[in-house]
């Protein structure tokens, strides 16, 4: 009896190592592909067939730097990130800010209106980015602001929606009897926000603002239109974009795969240090014997 | 009592107050370029002219929408009256689409044709690109979004289990997510190469599937699956990042209290996680299926002008044809359709939605 129980656990164990195997390969792989073609030069990337690590004519390992070094080289690449830098951390701060005011107020307090201010904010991001490409511009030529604000204002039309329904939800699974118990102790609603379900929402708002984080960086066509006429604004995407190769008309791949590294690996690093925290939140309290 | 309709009055206050600045941004920026979508639909607007603009009502949206079935006729001979057949498989002959389809107002042009009840029928469209694009971001969303819950559901799961070394896989998990669309299409398209440069031509020909020359991006049948495939990589993580904060939030006494039950693992899965779980996955879903049947970097990128999703459809006419109120007509029939769909999400499964 105790044996067989042994190996049923010993299976079911194993079985769970491999569908971990699985996802961290589906998930990896092509990354690694990516890293894998950034170490290899223009006639590596057309050997047929493609090979799995960076090999020169007679099959030996042959990684080559030379697009990293290519990269680096590029005033403009190393511009786009700050830009990037700059633009993602104002989108999620703002969005994360404001977003969980509303939120609040949407996921715990008693008012009219409730259900249609959440469709109308909802309604903001039904739009093709495409459609109100043009009004956007317009707008933004209108107040005069620069390409970077102008950036960051405009992100908000996914983020700031996007904040606000994911913490609106969490707000509302929180048990009202914590802001009721607040209340009676004499705190003022916004005490009890800030001071108690704020603190708890923490793996919702690093989930959410990793989310938008993550979105903003990666934006590409409000980017592209709204930094046309001033390049020194672009962002990273649109940089790796407009790459062109030394060869003319020839699509610098490799480059293009080594800066796709370069930016990802920043974006690792934030998560494996925030990941922490999505884990902290309402079971730090929860004794696991 | 009073005193609670006094509490109550400054409780609305204070969401008024706290949905102030949200309301203020979102005006500031949605307001004239969402009306004037609205507004455009409903004109020949051309984009970046000096034309004068038209007012149209709703012709736009009747080129769109536009489709019509006619009754193709058998041919038959016009000396003895026969039904022409064709001579090697027998089958009869029909009159040629074009000869059906109407031409004015708006000409039609051949979407399929099909068999009922005995008599050949064909399907015309006035815009074909448009009712394939609405069609093939339909499917696109319905097959995505299903793998996207499927895949993030699990692997939120088992990130959510303890084991070593999961900090890193949670870390890890994100990297589809984190590379930029615009460069991850470009990574897809070439694993997805025609040759065997790419990866998966070569990984069908190790399995014994195909020659090494499958035209993955050009050859019609492959393209939507191509998309989805890319789609379905990057986002999946979205999913379960979503799905495992709200995992975190169930308190774990509820599992401690269900193993007191002795209720095992899977009908704790149905009866205690997937009902908590609820709220989290329909926004995860509201907003998954809300950026699919926007979907336009992928199928820009990788399939350009091949084949068109609406949103790149909605691209093609504004920059390359200048048809502002052609495109926005476009917007708003997607826009409705979203919206629908996002009603019908928090109808059905709930989430935010209030009780009263």
């Amino acid at each position: 009896m105790k044996s067989k129980n042994i190996a049923a656990r010993a299976l079911r164990s194993s079985l769970f190592w491999l569908l971990i195997v699985l996802i961290f390969f589906y998930l990896a792989f092509p990354f690694y592909w990516a890293v894998n073609s950034s170490l290899k030069t223009e006639p590596q990337l057309q050997m047929t067939p493609a090979t799995m690590v960076p090999r020169d004519a007679g099959g030996d390992f042959a990684p080559s730097l030379q697009n990293y070094a290519a990269v680096f080289a590029n005033p403009r690449f190393v511009r786009g990130l700050i830009n990037s830098c700059i633009v993602a951390v104002s989108t999620t701060v703002l969005a994360l800010t404001v977003g969980s005011f509303a939120a609040f107020a949407l996921g715990k307090l008693r008012f009219r209106g409730k259900t249609p201010s959440l469709y109308v904010i909802l309604a903001m991001t039904m739009f093709p980015q495409v459609a109100v490409l043009t009004g956007l511009y317009a707008v933004i030529r209108t107040l005069g602001i620069s390409a970077i604000p102008g950036m960051i204002l405009s992100y908000l039309l996914f983020a700031l929606p996007f904040t606000v329904w994911v913490m609106t939800s969490f707000f509302k699974g929180l048990p009202t009897s914590l802001l009721q118990s607040a209340q009676v102790d004499g705190a003022t609603p916004f005490q009890s926000f800030y001071m108690i379900l704020l603190p708890l929402t923490a793996p919702a708002l690093v989930t959410t603002g990793l989310l938008a984080f993550i979105a903003a960086w990666n934006e590409y066509l409000f980017a592209l239109t709204f930094t046309s006429i001033q390049p020194s604004a672009r962002t990273v995407p649109v940089v790796i974009a407009l790459f062109t190769g030394q060869v003319s008309r020839q699509e610098p791949f490799g480059e293009i795969m080594a800066a796709a590294v370069i930016v990802t690996i920043p974006l690792i690093v934030l998560v494996f240090i925030f990941q922490r925290k999505i884990v902290a939140g309402l079971t730090a309290g929860a004794v696991k014997g | 009592m009073t005193r609670s309709t006094e509490l109550v009055k400054h409780e609305a206050r204070l969401a008024y107050l706290l949905l102030l600045p949200s309301f203020i941004i979102l005006i500031v920026i949605a307001f004239y370029p969402l009306a004037s979508v609205f507004v455009n639909s409903f004109t020949d607007k051309e984009f970046a002219s000096a034309r004068a603009v038209n007012f149209v009502g709703l012709e736009n949206y009747g080129r769109l929408l536009g489709l019509t079935v006619k009754p193709l006729p058998p041919l038959t001979d016009p000396a003895s009256g026969q039904i022409q057949r064709d001579p090697a498989s027998g089958e009869p002959l029909y009159e040629r689409p074009v000869k059906v389809l109407p031409r004015e107002p708006r000409r039609y042009k051949e979407l399929r044709q099909f068999n009922l009840l005995g008599s050949r029928y064909v399907l015309g469209a006035s815009d074909r690109n448009f009712i394939r694009g609405m069609a093939d971001t339909l499917a696109f969303t319905l097959l995505s979004v299903l793998l996207e819950t499927f895949l993030g559901l699990i692997i939120a799961l088992v990130l959510h289990s303890r084991f070593k070394g999961r900090g890193l896989m949670r870390a890890m998990m994100l990297v589809p997510w984190a590379v930029p669309t615009a460069v991850s299409s470009r990574m897809w398209a070439w694993m997805f190469a025609s040759t065997r440069i790419g990866f998966v031509n070569v990984l069908f020909q190790n399995l014994g599937l195909g020659d090494g020359q499958i035209a993955f991006i050009t050859e019609e049948a492959w393209q939507l699956w191509v998309m989805v495939a890319i789609d379905v990589w990057k986002t999946t993580p979205f999913m379960a990042l979503l799905l495992l904060a709200g995992l975190q939030l169930i308190p774990e006494q509820m599992y401690e209290a269900a193993n007191v039950d002795g209720a095992g693992k899977i009908r704790q899965f149905w009866n205690l996680t997937l009902p908590l779980l609820r709220p989290t996955l329909a926004i995860a879903l509201v907003f998954r299926t809300l950026d699919a049947l926007r979907v336009f970097d992928v199928f820009q990128i990788v399939l350009a002008q091949k084949r068109y999703s609406v949103a790149s459809f909605i691209y093609y006419q504004l920059i390359d044809n200048q048809a502002a109120g052609y495109s926005s007509a476009a917007s708003v029939i997607i826009f409705f359709l979203i919206f629908l769909f996002a009603v019908l999400y928090i109808r059905v499964i709930g989430g935010v939605q209030n009780e009263e």
